[in-house]
Order: structure tokens, then C-alpha cells, then sequence
């Protein structure tokens, strides 16, 4: 193979971007990843929580660094406040629970520190890290390589590289550099509004909030934030609503069947963004170029979590890329469709099947049995008897 | 090319979260973005689907038309 500057450059520090990083540095690519970013994980995009053995399929320690608040199960509501209830501290009393000996169910985490944490962790691997680094671009070469244009501290750079990984989030530009279908249908992308909230008691459980009536299209939550915190969002489609995600959450919070609870509330900080409620892409990978994270849509179509999915198939990215760059192995002319038939295998089959669950439900144009439907699937996906509980 | 108006955006920056969604909604190609993660203003769109401004949790995006000349929209000087 031709000389390259580095084996892999991937766009994007957050969670996806990192785990590859880590992962392939370990293994003994050469690895640049770059953020344009000062500081990653913020503007926060994101409610935080993640599975503990989302966190273990990638290798990744529990630390208090990055963790708001442990959650040991979930409490699943209908539009009138009917609950459906999975305390984990009581369904599998031996394994989970606050107790020296048994462990949480997930965490509700801080995306500034988890992010930092990961990308420290890639840091330690070897995996060199430039921040305030913005991609322009992408050109396969003839040899098999590929040319990467930077713009770093406004610096103009162009480097040599075997494959560029976009972890650059839902708004991706490198699928887009590469001619990618990556548009999404505005019925697939809710619009989502959380406040941090002082005020505002938890149990330890994530709060999923079904109905029409308060989040049309998606659902509303309430999580513990740590600190005696709570997050309070949601998500809405626009096409089922001719009022933005604000203006519900503010119906939310002050006449659901919550509004006594919300009642002395004081919000601490705002935060938003497209949450992808939507299949993933059909096509994540080019020449020279694979996708992982948002920018593959490596999101839970049910819940629009997006945590595990990343940093999973940021594991999955970095272990066949080893294994492809390790034997030489061709980067153009369709080779890269390996890495997603591997994804598919390990994640995306189940994603997919996921999808066509949640199309069924919002396909049903009668609100009633929608929201009836919806309640059904939540309470179900989060039982233990699910067969989801893998993702 | 779309049949409708090019349209130059504005965004109430007091408001805006910069969430990204307008971005992730866009079909434009690569590159109509600001630099603070929204979608361009500083140039006109020539699809005008208005996703950005339905998709928007807080609705602080808007339009102004623009006049098309020789079948392209006229840009103005970035």
C-alpha cells in the first residue's frame, strides 16, 4: 500500500467517533480524529441515558467522571397518567439495586464529560486528537488512498489516508461529500426540547410519557439528572402538530397530569435537537469513507437513543476495519460494503426490525388506538421479557 | 430545479438552541450550513421546502423571498 499520513481520520469526537478511534489505535492503526468543536458534547443534543451493558459492549467503565445519576428501571405512561412500572430493584432483586454487590440498570450521563472521557480514552491509546478542526472534504485517489482537507485554527491541511470515518452527527456532511442518500423525511425526525430542572422528585427510573395529547409523534420524558436534578423533554413530529416542540413541553409541564409535580420547577438549562426516529442509512459507506453514529443513523427507531447504537457500532467499525486494513484488503470500488454487512449482522438487523415496528404504530392514522399501541410497545420494549433488551 | 420562490433565512439567534436540527432536516447539498451549526444565511435557497422552520423546537426560523435572474437565484457576495 501506498504511504498515508495516517491509517484512519475520522470527523467527529463524540461517542461513535471515539469508540472507532479507540478501538482501532489499540489495535495499531494511526489514527487523527478531529472535532471543530472547543469543547465536545456541547450544545447538549441529548437526554444522556445509556444501558450498563450498552457500556460494557464497548469496553467502557462506569466512571463517576461522566455519571449524573444511576437508573434501575422505568416507568411507562398512557395519556392519562396510567403507569406501567419495571423496577429492576425489585424484578431481579439479586442483580440490580443501589447495594455493595448488585449494579445499576443504566446511567443518565453528562455528554460534556462522557464525550471528554472517551476522547481521553482514544488520547491514551495512541489516537491523536485536534479540536477546533473542521473537515472541507474528501477525495479518493487513484492509488487507493485518499486526500482528507482540513481547516484547523483557520489553517488550511490536506492529508493522506486510507479511510475517513464520519462520526459527524445527525447534520453529517461527509455522507454528504460522498453523494450519499442521507436525507431524512420530516416525519421521521422529532423535534426534541428538554429543560434541566430543579424541583422536581425521581425514583431512580426513566419516565416515558406516551400519548397525542402531550408529544404528538414522539413521547415526553422525565429523568433523574443527578443532584437532586430532573430532565423534563420531548419530541414531537411537525407534521402531526402546527405547534413547535416549545410550545408542548410548556403544555407539559404545566397541564399534564404531571403539572402538581412540575409545579415549583426552575429550569436550569435548555437544551434540543433532531432526534431521528427512522431506519438506518441504506447505504453507509464510499469509497475511502464509512459512517458511524448519527451520521449512519445508528439510532434506536423506538426510543431515539442513540448512545449504545453509537458506541457499539463504533466497535464493530474499528474491528472490521483492523481486520480489512490488516489484510490489505481494497477500500474502493464497493469493498467497504463489508463494514456494513458486518454492522447489519451485529446491530442493524435488529434496528431494522425495530423500524418496521414503529412504522406500524404511526401508520395507524385513529390517535386512540395509536396511543394505545404506542403505551403497548413502550411498556413492552422495556420489560425484561423483551426481546430488545440487547439494543 | 423547484418551481417555488429561492428564499434567504433568517434565524432569531436570541432563541436559537443551536440544536442542529434545521441542519439534520436539509436537503440541501454538503455545505449550507453557518458556522454556528445552523443552515446557511448568508446565501439564498433555491429548494425552499421550509423543513428547517417546521422542524424547529423553539420556531425561530423565517424567509424572506428573493428574486431568481438568469435561472439561478442571485447570491449575494459571501
Amino acid at each position: 500500500m501506498p504511504q498515508t499520513d495516517y491509517d484512519l481520520i475520522i470527523i467527529g469526537a463524540g461517542p461513535a467517533g471515539s469508540t472507532t478511534a479507540r478501538f482501532a489505535a489499540t489495535a495499531g492503526l494511526k489514527v487523527l480524529m478531529v472535532d471543530k468543536r472547543q469543547e465536545l458534547g456541547a450544545p447538549i443534543q441529548c437526554s444522556g441515558a445509556i444501558s450498563g451493558h450498552g457500556l460494557a459492549s464497548a469496553g467502557i467503565d462506569a466512571d463517576p467522571e461522566f455519571i449524573h445519576e444511576a437508573i434501575y428501571g422505568f416507568a411507562i405512561y398512557d395519556e392519562h397518567g396510567n403507569r406501567k412500572v419495571h423496577d429492576y430493584r425489585q424484578l431481579k432483586a439479586d442483580e440490580y439495586g443501589p447495594q455493595a454487590g448488585k449494579k445499576p440498570l443504566g446511567y443518565v450521563v453528562d455528554r460534556r464529560r462522557f464525550d471528554r472521557y472517551l476522547m481521553t480514552q482514544a488520547e491514551r491509546a495512541g489516537v491523536d486528537v485536534w479540536l477546533k478542526t473542521e473537515g472541507l472534504g474528501y477525495r479518493p485517489q487513484e492509488d487507493g488512498t485518499c486526500t482528507v482537507s482540513l481547516r484547523r485554527y483557520n489553517e488550511a491541511i490536506h492529508l493522506r489516508t486510507r479511510v475517513i470515518v464520519g462520526a459527524d452527527g445527525l447534520q453529517s456532511q461527509v455522507g454528504k461529500w460522498a453523494g450519499l442518500q442521507t436525507h431524512i423525511k420530516i416525519t421521521e425526525l422529532a423535534g426534541c426540547l428538554q429543560f434541566i430542572v430543579d424541583g422536581v422528585e425521581t425514583e431512580g427510573l426513566l419516565e416515558i410519557v406516551t400519548g397525542h395529547e402531550w408529544a404528538p409523534g414522539g413521547y415526553a420524558w422525565v429523568f433523574p439528572k443527578g443532584h437532586g436534578y430532573a430532565e423534563i423533554g420531548l419530541g414531537v413530529i411537525a407534521t402531526m402538530t402546527d405547534k413547535p416542540a416549545r410550545w408542548h413541553l410548556d403544555k407539559f409541564i404545566k397541564r399534564s397530569f404531571f403539572r402538581d409535580r412540575f409545579a415549583n420547577c426552575r429550569i436550569l438549562e435548555v437544551q434540543g435537537g433532531g432526534v431521528p426516529l427512522a431506519a438506518p442509512l441504506r447505504t453507509q459507506y464510499a469509497d475511502n469513507m464509512i459512517l458511524v453514529g448519527d451520521a449512519a443513523r445508528h439510532v434506536n427507531p423506538i426510543t431515539g437513543g442513540g448512545l449504545h447504537t453509537a458506541i457499539s457500532g463504533g466497535k464493530i467499525a474499528a474491528d472490521f476495519l483492523v481486520g480489512h486494513l490488516g489484510d490489505g484488503l481494497p477500500v474502493q470500488g464497493g469493498a467497504l460494503e463489508a463494514y456494513q454487512l458486518a454492522w447489519l449482522a451485529e446491530l442493524g438487523d435488529k434496528m431494522w426490525k425495530l423500524y418496521g415496528i414503529k412504522t406500524d404504530i404511526f401508520h395507524n392514522m385513529n390517535i386512540g388506538e395509536r396511543d394505545r399501541l404506542l403505551y403497548a410497545t413502550m411498556s413492552d420494549y422495556f420489560s425484561p421479557t423483551s426481546e430488545f433488551k440487547k439494543i | 430545479m423547484s418551481k417555488l420562490q429561492p428564499v434567504l433565512f433568517n434565524i432569531g439567534w436570541n432563541a436559537c438552541i443551536n440544536c442542529g436540527a434545521c441542519v439534520a432536516i436539509c436537503p440541501q447539498e454538503a455545505g449550507f450550513v453557518s458556522p454556528f451549526d445552523t443552515i446557511a444565511v448568508d446565501r439564498p435557497c433555491d429548494i425552499a421546502c421550509l423543513l428547517c422552520e417546521q422542524i424547529c423546537p423553539v420556531e425561530t426560523i423565517t424567509h424572506v423571498p428573493v428574486e431568481r435572474l438568469n435561472g439561478s437565484a442571485v447570491a449575494v457576495d459571501r
